[in-house]
């Protein structure tokens, strides 16, 4: 019982100095950890990092000696000056990152111990959550995977002491301890009841970099968006797909104009709905890409909120707080609709400003278009009709405009892309005295046949009018369309397919085309099966299950169950394997020989070996000594003897031990 | 684990448990199931505080990947368990009978370890109590050695206890455990103590001895029987060649003297000292090539000499006054 009092040997263990081989490998963990993060971090950090590793890894070698102490110390303190000094907080992604990967690199001058190492590597293990903070993409979770193994192959290395093992044995464990937690983790990862968050205030960071709609438009804004293939959300019809020319994903809408620059005006959300439709909803799901704005994009017009958002008087969904992360969100919209009726009167003045002193020739000539006409739908034709028929051209590369976009572009170049088009027709109307105003938002898409569902990327980013007609409220006037018709019909490459050259055009190829749109099917399962598993999606799937499993506790008791039986039969496949050979036959009829001599009291004492105790017992006045001496005989002849334990043999011994008196 | 201060029939049942379950068991060791033990370390628990702050943060900032992180690594939590565990099983640890040594000197335990099956075993740790461990590994069904040096720190006669087999391979998180009880015994003679007033009084003693035959000596003075112990050298191999056995040549000269090592005689100090003088004795006389006897209150070993002779003597001092076999091996500073 002493034995077990004492304290295990935990902490002499943790304290033995680390084999220089384990340095090495935490140095190189730390380095593949940290590898994917030099673009989001400070020169300085990365500086840091470098410093750290390459003079830990030089006094391994024994080529430097260990930082003294003392100095240490004011380096953490700079170094946590120094992110306070980038970022002015210590807390939030961007400065935790970086005052994390300080540390660390720190901690590695002072780590001599099996514990400083051990706990490096936990730090390893730490870091890889942080990446999830920047992407979830596959392409980051797979070298996260790599990632996941390194650091298990270190943590190996750490405990494995003396014996020395190569890097691909090493591997080999680490990816066969990965790879076996793997059906655990889905287990986990399906089963564990979801909370809803957040928890704490988060500092809502932006992504870095993020191409996308702005809150303004002014020319060439859009035009160099379209240069971008990122995908800027993917739908899933629930049903029947609009045409090409109907497909217009309604984004930011501008109503305030300084004479060069459109920008939005601040709405309050619709109160009662004024919306008068025809025909059934068309039902979808959008997974939008994070904006870092605040628009959700829906077909022209939406007419369901989506939760945590709101509806502005435009029929513009907004979020309540800016899309950082990936947002699935089901909607319908209606293609054939009325909106707008009972417009308010300032709002349809603001629609009609315009100011005076820009653009004089423009302003000119929608005066005189009104002039001209008397009904607000003949002076939008006529202004339409100028587009197609007069010399307009759709480019990406129009000219410089000066001072006068409007003017230069509609007198001059007659050059231009979508927002130069929507933001001229819209001046010419309000000119025209008719209430006119901008949006912003993607035409079109492109459809993925292997996971049946729309692609919609930045470079289907356009801009085009909605003019306020009495008695029609807000009606929707595509001025591009007017100037190049393939623009709409075909979708941007087959109107400028000289000017650029992308993806899509690349998935014309039939093989290629098929792989692009199986890895961007990849891509949006991923989306929507792994990053958005949230409280809703595993209420949803669970239930899709059937297996009863609807609430909280059920959830646990099943997790718990699966789990265990996992562990279970792992554990009894190691014990199978590892079980003690089974004795023979003849050493079991030897045991109960020996228990019966027991049950006489006399014992084998452990320090006596099998023949002398026989023959302490055969020389004993034991009542049924030939017998005994017999039954010796048979066990000395099986287990020493050439011909080994013969049926014959076993049976003789048997029915002799079985005859002896207990 | 802590030190267990539990009320009586509860310790009770833990001893009866743990005995039940760790049986003494002759000198080798299968670890089974039954017989291994397996709990988180320190690092086991700081990886879990770890974990949580993930799981925290995964439900902070939903996101899912860092979900899936956390839960594979509470995966590779519950697979470590398991592998450490699987890295003792089917171990079998056999001790050689430990060699005889002198209070102060390192003890050496040499362990054979072996496994029967198909897979390789690393960074397996053989440590008593808090003593630095020794680490070894297994090849598939492979066997090695390992020896373990404790410092002794009291006379006796010891059963080896508190020797743990035990392995955090691979991740540390756990350490998986099982106890060595052997039924060898391990003897520690009492420290001799060099001394020149030993000398002196050994010389005193041997004043006016007379002759006799010994096996050294200048003069051959006829054959005796061999006594174990005794050199080769001085066997008459001759007569062995003539199947008369094995006889020792025995030389006239000077006689070998002879003395008696009385505890009675020893008057200083402490019971120890008064041992360890005497086991200075036993070493100093048979060094001598003397005959000598040992007188103990209760024991008594005839004059007679040789290594056999010398050993049963240093035997008998080393477990004087000791009542029981000890079930633990005292070090240094105990």
């Amino acid at each position: 019982m002493k034995a077990i009092e004492q304290n295990l040997p935990i902490r002499s263990i943790s304290q033995e100095i680390s084999s220089s081989s384990s340095v090495f490998a935490v140095c190189f963990c730390f380095l593949f950890s940290i590898a994917p993060h030099f673009p989001h971090l400070p020169l300085w950090v990365s500086g840091i990092v470098g410093f750290a590793l390459g003079w830990r890894c030089l006094q391994n070698l024994g080529k430097l000696r260990e930082i003294p102490r003392w100095l240490l110390i004011p380096m953490v303190i700079i170094g946590g000056l120094g992110v306070f000094a980038e970022y002015w907080t210590v807390v939030g992604r961007d400065a935790g990152l970086a005052l994390l990967t300080v540390m660390t690199a720190l901690k590695f001058l002072e780590s001599r111990r099996q514990r400083d190492l051990l706990i490096l590597v936990f730090l390893c293990y730490f870091l890889i959550a942080t990446h999830f903070l920047f992407s979830q993409s596959i392409l980051t979770a797979t070298l996260m995977f790599a990632t996941l193994i390194v650091t298990t192959a270190t943590l190996i290395t750490i405990n494995q002491r003396e014996a020395q093992i190569s890097v691909a044995d090493l591997l080999r464990s680490s990816s066969h301890l990965v790879l076996m937690s793997i059906p655990l983790m889905l287990i986990l990862f399906v089963l564990v009841p979801r909370i809803p968050g957040p928890l704490w205030g988060l500092t809502n960071e932006q992504r870095g970099g993020i191409t996308g709609l702005s809150d303004s438009m002014s020319p060439g804004k859009i035009s160099n968006l379209i240069r971008s293939n990122e995908v800027a959300f993917r739908v899933d019809f629930d049903g029947r797909i609009p045409a090409q020319n109907q497909l217009y994903w309604r984004g930011p809408v501008m109503a305030h104009f300084t004479g060069f620059r459109w920008s939005q005006v601040p709405r309050k959300p619709l109160g009662q709905p004024t919306l008068s439709v025809s025909e059934p909803p068309i039902s979808y799901t959008v997974t939008l890409e994070p904006n870092g704005e605040r628009w959700l994009l829906a077909l022209d017009v939406p007419t369901r909120l989506v939760a945590g958002s709101v509806m502005t008087a435009d029929f513009q969904l907004t979020s309540k707080k800016e899309v950082n992360d990936l947002l699935r969100y089901k909607t319908e919209s209606r293609l054939a609709y009325q909106f707008g009726l009972d417009e308010s009167e300032d709002y349809l003045k603001l629609t009609r400003s315009y100011p005076e002193q820009y653009n004089p020739k423009t302003i000119a000539l929608g005066k005189s278009l009104a002039a001209k006409h008397g009904d607000s739908m003949e002076i939008v034709n006529a202004a339409l009709s100028m587009f197609s028929k007069e010399a307009f051209f759709y480019t990406l590369k129009p000219p410089l405009l000066g001072n006068n976009v409007v003017d230069d572009f509609l007198f001059g170049s007659r050059r231009g892309f979508c927002e130069h088009y929507a933001g001229s027709f819209a001046l010419l109307m309000r000119a025209a005295g008719i209430p006119a105003r901008i949006v912003t938002g993607y035409q079109g898409g492109e459809f993925n046949s292997v996971g049946n569902y729309m692609i919609v990327r930045q470079s289907d980013a356009h801009a085009w009018t909605e003019v306020w007609i009495e008695d029609r409220g807000w009606i929707r006037i595509d001025p591009t369309a007017a100037v190049s018709p393939d623009r709409i019909e075909l979708g941007l490459d087959d109107a400028l397919a000289d000017e650029i050259s992308n993806f899509r055009i690349q998935t014309r190829n039939p093989i290629f085309g098929n792989l692009l749109y199986g890895w961007d099917n990849l891509q949006h399962s991923w989306n929507n099966w792994v990053l958005n598993y949230d409280e809703r999606k595993q209420r949803d799937f669970l239930s899709k299950l059937d297996m009863g499993i609807d609430n909280w506790s059920d959830m646990v008791i099943t997790l718990v169950v699966m789990l265990s039986a996992i562990t279970g039969v792992f554990w009894f496949i190691a014990w199978y394997r590892e079980r003690p050979p089974r004795p023979a036959t003849y050493e079991l009829l030897f045991r109960c020989l020996l228990r019966k001599l027991a049950h006489r009291g006399i014992e084998k004492k452990a320090s006596e070996d099998t023949r002398a105790f026989l023959r302490r017992v055969a020389a004993d006045d034991f009542p049924q000594r030939d017998q005994l001496e017999h039954i010796i005989d048979l066990y000395n002849r099986i287990k020493y003897g050439r011909s080994g334990a013969s049926p014959l043999a076993l049976n003789q011994m048997r029915s002799l031990i079985n005859s002896l008196q207990p | 684990m802590v030190a267990l201060s539990l009320p009586g029939p509860v310790r009770r049942y833990f001893e009866n448990w743990f005995e039940v379950r760790n049986p003494p068991s002759g000198d080798s060791i299968l670890l089974h199931n039954r017989r291994l033990y397996i709990l988180p370390t320190g690092f086991g628990y700081l990886f879990a505080i770890m974990l949580l702050f993930l799981f925290l943060a995964a439900i902070n900032y939903q996101n899912s990947m860092a979900y899936m992180l956390t839960f594979m690594l509470v995966s590779l939590v519950i697979i470590s368990l398991w592998q450490t565990h699987k890295n003792l099983l089917g171990i079998t640890v056999k001790l050689n009978i430990p060699r005889p040594v002198f209070r102060g000197e390192m003890c050496e335990l040499e362990f054979e370890v072996s496994h029967p099956n198909n897979s390789r075993r690393f960074a397996i740790g053989i440590q008593y109590r808090n003593q630095p461990p020794v680490y070894l590994k297994l090849q598939a069904l492979g066997s090695t050695k390992a020896k373990l040096k404790l410092p002794t720190g009291r006379r006796g006669l010891f059963k080896p206890a508190g020797i743990t087999v035990f392995t955090r391979y691979p991740t540390g998180l756990f350490h998986a455990w099982g106890w060595l009880r052997f039924d060898l015994p391990i003897l520690v003679y009492p420290r001799p103590l060099q001394d020149a007033r030993l000398q002196q009084s050994l010389v005193e003693q041997l004043d006016g001895q007379t002759s006799t035959s010994t096996i050294e000596g200048d003069d051959f003075a006829g054959l005796r029987e061999h006594r174990v112990g005794e050199s080769l050298r001085h066997i008459s191999w001759k007569a062995y060649a003539q199947g008369r056995g094995l006889l020792t040549k025995t030389f006239q000269g000077q006689a070998r003297p002879s003395l008696w090592i009385d505890w009675q005689s020893m008057t200083q100090g402490s019971a120890e000292d008064r041992l360890s003088d005497m086991a200075a004795m036993v070493l100093a006389a048979e060094n001598e090539e003397q005959k000598y006897g040992l007188r103990l209150p209760g024991t008594m070993i005839e004059q007679s000499y040789g290594n056999a002779h010398k050993h049963n003597c240093l035997q008998a001092l080393a477990v004087f006054r000791q009542t029981d076999i000890e079930q633990e091996i005292p070090l240094e500073g105990d």
